[in-house]
């Protein structure tokens, strides 16, 4: 699947590989896409702190709309996995947004902006709510990368 | 302080609100497990005694804490 990605785009594929096992993580999920990309500074006007911040707030509505306050767990750092995760299914799905919407714009390569817009099109999903959650607003912020294209 | 299922608080309205709290559930549940098991391993608990408690084997527990408490120097035996 990878062959037509630039090298800009794999580098946010092991990024995020990265990101999901330093976390602890046992799979890939969108959000840690999410994450490379803003470490890379491929999300204008958004770094990787503005997106830990927006998850952070995510979780902590998530769990407060059934009623348990995030803050009453003080739970260590978490530990580095060593298993290689897996790739979730939000993961997959994003990049293969990413593939669809390079082939419908006819571009050959698949970049690392068309990654972000994979990730940023989620209509469910831990992305798309901490974006809201943080204040983010994915609509512009898909503009501004794909002004940027 | 038993409760009936009819007090039991009801699902959230919005269904992505009570599925978006599964999810952060099972990564909340996830964290809680790692913090547990390396906290049980220092204080002596086997790996079978783990999995009993958890409700999983031995093999399991191993399988999936083994290599990141060894990375810790928290090695257990088949005790």
């Amino acid at each position: 699947m990878f062959e037509r990605f630039t090298k800009d785009a794999r580098d946010v594929v092991g990024l995020a590989l990265e990101e999901a096992r330093a976390a602890g993580a046992p799979a890939v999920e969108a959000e840690h896409l999410l994450l490379a990309l803003a470490a890379r500074g491929d999300l204008p006007g958004v770094d990787r702190e503005d997106v830990e911040q927006a998850l952070g707030a995510g979780e902590v509505r998530a769990l407060a709309a059934v009623g348990i306050a995030r803050s009453d767990f003080d739970l260590p750092p978490a530990a580095p996995r060593r298993n290689a995760p897996r790739w979730s299914a939000s993961a997959k799905l994003a990049l293969h947004r990413a593939v669809g919407l390079a082939a419908a714009r006819h571009d050959r390569r698949i970049t690392a902006a068309h990654v972000a817009l994979g990730v940023l099109d989620a209509r469910e999903g831990t992305v798309p709510r901490a974006l809201d959650a943080g204040g983010i607003e994915r609509h512009a912020l898909w503009r501004r990368i794909d002004g940027e294209r | 302080m038993v409760r009936t299922a009819a007090e039991l608080p009801d699902p959230p309205a919005d269904p992505a609100d009570g599925l978006a709290a599964v999810v952060a559930l099972r990564r909340l549940a996830d964290r809680l497990e790692d913090a547990s098991v390396e906290h049980a391993v220092r204080q002596g608990w086997s790996l079978a005694r783990i999995g009993e408690a958890l409700g999983v084997t031995r093999q399991a527990v191993h399988k999936k804490h083994g290599k990141r408490l060894a990375a810790r120097g928290l090695e257990r035996g088949r005790d």
